[in-house]
């Protein structure tokens, strides 16, 4: 250990050290030359003398140093060196490796960051391999006490967590903040130190706790909103519900790096379960046994497997179930179907996340073909590399002969190819630190905001750095293979002579194929997504976007009483008319949030009987005002609008769509029926009149049948659980822009108090397809590149080939060859590639269509024309890559070419 | 003027070993080293540089001598170097190899 630090320490003052040494051999020469002019030697006499006596100096300090240095680390230096100067000397060269490279692995590492983040990363709690959650989907409170008192005996314990928004003043301003409801025992569980005070414990988490309504906050909240101040805990968080003001005491700050369990959402404030009642008092959501919004985990006792956990649960699951079933009485089919659902929990170690749901198959597609993209610029890289050590064949036989080893030969190579993957790595990293936040960025949309941890943790840096490697073996082999076959005597003879056939092709020839090949696949799937994003964005809407801004106003936190909300509101819609608004409206969803408002149970015609639910086909419900349907650009089809008619004391009304006629209204005029929707016991809804059909959650799911019913006809008593409403303005043309800028001021000067956010519809469109558009733009990007490549590695084996055989194409001419006979030649040759590529590639593709099935939207994973567009494709890039350098051989000057040879 | 020797015409490790005693009685240089090992041995031990400073270096990485700038009779930089204690330790234990050496070899000429 000391040696090796004497070494270190002796290799930085490196230089210093030669000039020592250099110095004090000098010296001895002066002494000796003394002592032999004492001898009686003349002055110049006794210098040369002493000079020859005292030898090779350099060598003796060369020696000297060695002592110091390990030989191998003093050769690998000059190695470093010579390779630095070799690549030097080939900018052009090096830049494209480079730049490959990085872009490869930039790419690699970027999407394997949020692949890893988003899929593959433990939660950062003690054991989270023990860890199982309940599926599928959510679960009511009820449901959650029964398990949670069960929790001891069946795992070894459980605990439910909610996601939930909240407002905290700040400044005197409400500002949005994401945050959870947890139970109890959720730090507890999890193995959660806090970071500052204390995380929750069930004292807190009980009608009555003992130290008064508290919260906790992640480490991020901390140094954001309290400016990482000392005395957090203790202060005060104040969180807004209808402009009622809660203060809650904050006794804890988590760890950093924790921030709930849901992947891609971060809880920033987190309360106990009991504060929900205390903030939402009549409306309180935890004795409500219809309202799904828990997740419920649970840890599993030492060496209990999942299978063993699940048959635990499914012996109380009768009772667990039974038990919330009063509040469904109503709905017997429901009730029979809900008390055989078997529960199900399923490892959950990397934690739950309602992104991951929907980006984790298309990530993963997008990893295997940027997995693929690489491999392709490692078969471009070791083609470059080979070509190189090809030309520098003269260069490195005199090496040869002039005694460097082979073995050392073959590490300079090794050496150059090391240090562009390791600068091609160094660049990729910053590119992909860019593009991972850039990408994140497109996860999210304006009402999702999306945090995921992209430090780079060890996995990826491995997962990098093995790829760096790899690419310098792949490319630092091939030209190995070259090197071998060159003699030393083979050496001085001049090279151009060599007329065709070279086993070398065969290597680089190989590698083209497999380039085709994997472009090939590639370009399939980049054309697959691109129609299906091009298919989606082309599926009719029926209604106008374009026009339209969205005011989604938060009435909770505006803090608007229930019961003025019909007068306020009215405010809002006529404050709303600013200069170039054609007409607003509101309503209370929101199209295109993927979801909604649906009903959960049964819908009857008439007398007739309630139809079963059917998870599949859900009937969609929305609340709108006079209007509305104009103003989205949805026409009607028959009867009419709702009207000042429509009010909650006159009879219930409704409109349906298309779709909901064609289900439940096939035979018949659908204008004067009666619905009822969920029991008999509701009101029943005369039908006045029919919409076209309209998109509700997402294009890809179509027009789904939907009912609508005047605002101004909700009961009072259901205004209370309402949030959000919708202001719908439609801009007349061309004015959109100016109706943007002016809004935010015209409904704040209406009403101070107002909490609410603006966008406009193409932005919500854009983000229900954030998926699809984003798969299609990356699988695009990944195509592309690998055509780049691939037409980059024709060409370069194409150019080579030309070189090679320039005497024996100038020979032909000069016999009369025409010159159309030698392009004919150069693409014979790269036609078989071509075809052996296509083949191959098509084989590969046809296999690989039933995995990116899934994703595809009203196109065949083998749709024929894809496939015959993207042969079409890449022969046309293959003949552009063959085509200069043909032409230029057909050019040669017979003449010049028998003088050179 | 024969300045040939090189570490092969002594026994393995004798250079060394001939260095450390050297430095026994004070502190020298370079030429002061290989003109006392000269005149002590009555001009049979003539050390070249190209194997001295080598030598040289290798007490010093191994610590058993210590190196000091100073200056030289004729007033030019010289490094003079010193015995550690780890040196003394280790020419004591040289010494004793040596010893144990030659009379391995004195024992094998002795016999007929």
């Amino acid at each position: 250990m000391k040696t090796l630090f004497h070494r270190l320490l002796h290799l930085l003052r490196w230089s210093r050290h030669g000039a020592d040494l250099r110095e004090e051999i000098e010296t001895h020469r002066s002494l000796r030359q003394e002592a032999l002019e004492r001898d009686g030697l003349g002055a110049d006499e006794a210098a040369h003398a002493s000079r020859r006596a005292i030898g090779n100096v350099p060598l003796a300090i060369e020696d000297a140093r060695e002592v110091w240095t390990l030989r191998a680390l003093d050769h690998t230096r000059q190695d470093v060196r010579d390779a630095v100067r070799g690549l030097r000397k080939s900018p052009g060269f090096a830049l494209v490796t480079i730049v490959t490279l990085a872009l490869g692995i930039g790419a690699n590492t970027a999407l394997f960051s949020i692949f890893n983040s988003l899929i593959m990363r433990p939660l950062p709690v003690r054991d989270p391999g023990s860890l199982a959650l309940l599926t599928d989907g959510s679960w009511s409170y009820p449901v959650w006490q029964e398990i949670g008192a069960r929790a001891d005996d069946l795992f070894d314990s459980a605990f439910t967590w909610a996601d939930q928004s909240f407002d905290i003043t700040q400044g005197g301003r409400p500002i949005p903040v994401d945050g959870a409801y947890v139970s109890g025992r959720f730090f507890d569980v999890l193995g959660v130190p806090a970071s500052r005070g204390r995380m929750l414990t069930p004292a807190d988490d009980t009608a009555a706790p003992p130290n008064g309504p508290v919260a906790v906050v992640s480490h991020r909240f901390w140094r954001e909103h309290f400016g990482g101040a000392d005395d957090v805990v203790g202060r005060q968080l104040t969180v807004l519900i209808q402009r009622q003001r809660f203060p809650f005491t904050v006794v804890g700050v988590m760890p950093p790096g924790f921030s709930g369990v849901a992947v891609g959402r971060t809880a920033d404030v987190v309360l106990p379960f009991a504060a929900e009642p205390l903030l939402e008092g009549r409306d309180s959501a935890l004795p409500e046994t219809g309202q799904s919004w828990l997740e419920i985990m649970v840890r599993l006792k030492p060496g209990q497997t999942v299978e063993h956990a699940n048959a635990q649960l499914r012996t109380v699951q009768s009772q667990i179930r039974e038990a919330v079933l009063p509040g469904l009485r109503g709905n017997p089919a429901f009730a029979a179907r809900y008390l055989t659902d078997p529960l199900t929990l399923v490892p959950a170690a990397a934690g739950a996340s309602r992104l991951r749901r929907q980006y984790g198959t298309p990530l993963f597609a997008m990893v295997v073909a940027v997995g693929l993209v690489l491999l392709v610029a490692c078969a471009n890289i070791a083609s470059l590399l080979l070509a190189r050590a090809l030309a520098r064949r003269g260069e490195l036989t005199v090496r040869l002969a002039l005694g460097a080893s082979r073995w050392r030969l073959a590490r300079l190579l090794f050496l150059e190819s090391l240090l562009v993957a390791m600068t091609g790595a160094g660049v990729g990293l910053l590119f992909a630190k860019w593009g991972s936040a850039l990408l994140v960025r497109q996860l999210g949309n304006w009402e999702r905001t999306v945090s995921l941890d992209l430090a780079l943790d060890w996995r990826v840096l491995v997962f990098t750095a093995t790829l760096a490697c790899l690419c310098a073996i792949t490319a630092g082999v091939a030209p190995m293979f070259a090197l071998k076959s060159v003699t030393p005597g083979e050496a001085l003879k001049s090279a151009g002579r060599a007329i065709a056939g070279d086993r070398r092709f065969a290597v680089r020839g190989a590698l083209v194929v497999a380039q085709i090949a994997v472009s090939f696949v590639l370009v399939i799937a980049a054309g697959l997504f691109l129609r299906t994003f091009a298919s989606l964005n082309q599926l009719p809407l029926g209604f106008v976007p374009e026009p339209l801004v969205l005011v989604d106003v938060n009435l909770f936190a505006s803090g608007i009483p229930p019961a003025e909300r019909g007068a306020r509101l009215e405010r809002l819609r006529n404050a709303a008319e600013v200069s170039g608004v054609r007409s607003v409206a509101l309503s209370q969803r929101r199209l295109l949030t993927g979801g909604g408002w649906f009903t959960n149970n049964l819908v009857a015609v008439g007398d007739g009987p309630m139809l079963p639910e059917d998870r599949r086909q859900r009937v969609w419900r929305n609340a709108t005002t006079p209007g509305w349907f104009d103003t989205m650009g949805i026409p009607l089809r028959a009867g009419r609008d709702f009207d000042d008619r429509d009010r909650v004391s006159s009879p219930p009304v409704a409109i349906v769509n298309e779709a909901f006629v064609r289900r439940y209204l096939s035979d018949g005029q659908p204008i004067g029926q009666t619905l009822r929707v969920n029991s008999d016991e509701g009101p029943r809804y005369e039908i006045v009149g029919v919409a076209a059909d309209a998109v509700y959650t997402t294009p890809r799911d179509g027009m789904l049948p939907t009912m609508w019913v005047p605002l101004a006809q909700r009961e009072p008593r259901e205004w209370n659980s309402w949030r959000n409403v919708i202001l719908t303005i439609k801009a007349a043309a061309g004015q959109r822009a100016l109706i943007e800028r002016n809004l935010a001021t015209a409904l704040t000067q209406a009403d101070p108090t107002l909490v609410f956010r603006v966008g406009t519809f193409d932005e919500m469109l854009a983000a229900t397809m954030a998926q699809e558009r984003l798969v299609a733009m990356m699988s695009g990007f990944f195509g592309a590149l690998a055509l780049l490549l691939a037409g980059l590695g024709l060409y370069g084996i194409v150019v080579q080939a030309v070189n090679a055989r320039r005497t024996e194409i100038g020979l032909r001419l000069a016999l009369g060859a025409q010159p159309t006979g030698i392009v004919r030649l150069v693409f014979r040759r790269l036609g078989v590639l071509i075809v052996a590529g296509l083949a191959l590639g098509l084989a590969g593709s046809w296999w690989a269509a039933r995995f990116v099935a899934p994703l595809l939207y009203q196109i065949e994973a083998r749709d024929p024309m894809t496939f015959s567009g993207t042969a079409a494709v890449l022969v046309g890039v293959g003949l552009l890559a063959a085509w200069v350098p043909a032409r230029r051989a057909a050019r040669l000057d017979p003449a010049t070419v028998l003088r050179e040879g | 003027m024969g300045l040939t020797n090189t570490p092969s015409d002594l026994l393995p490790g004798t250079l060394e070993l001939l260095l450390l005693k050297t430095l026994v009685s004070g502190a020298k240089h370079g030429y002061g080293i290989v003109e006392h090992l000269r005149l002590t041995s009555d001009d049979v031990l003539r050390v070249g540089e190209s194997a001295l400073y080598p030598a040289l270096q290798r007490l010093l990485f191994n610590g058993w001598v210590k190196g000091e700038w100073g200056t030289s009779e004729n007033n030019r930089r010289a490094r003079y170097y010193t015995l550690t204690a780890a040196g003394r330790k280790q020419l004591a234990a040289e010494r004793a190899e040596f010893d144990r050496m030659i009379g391995a070899i004195q024992r094998v000429l002795g016999t007929t």
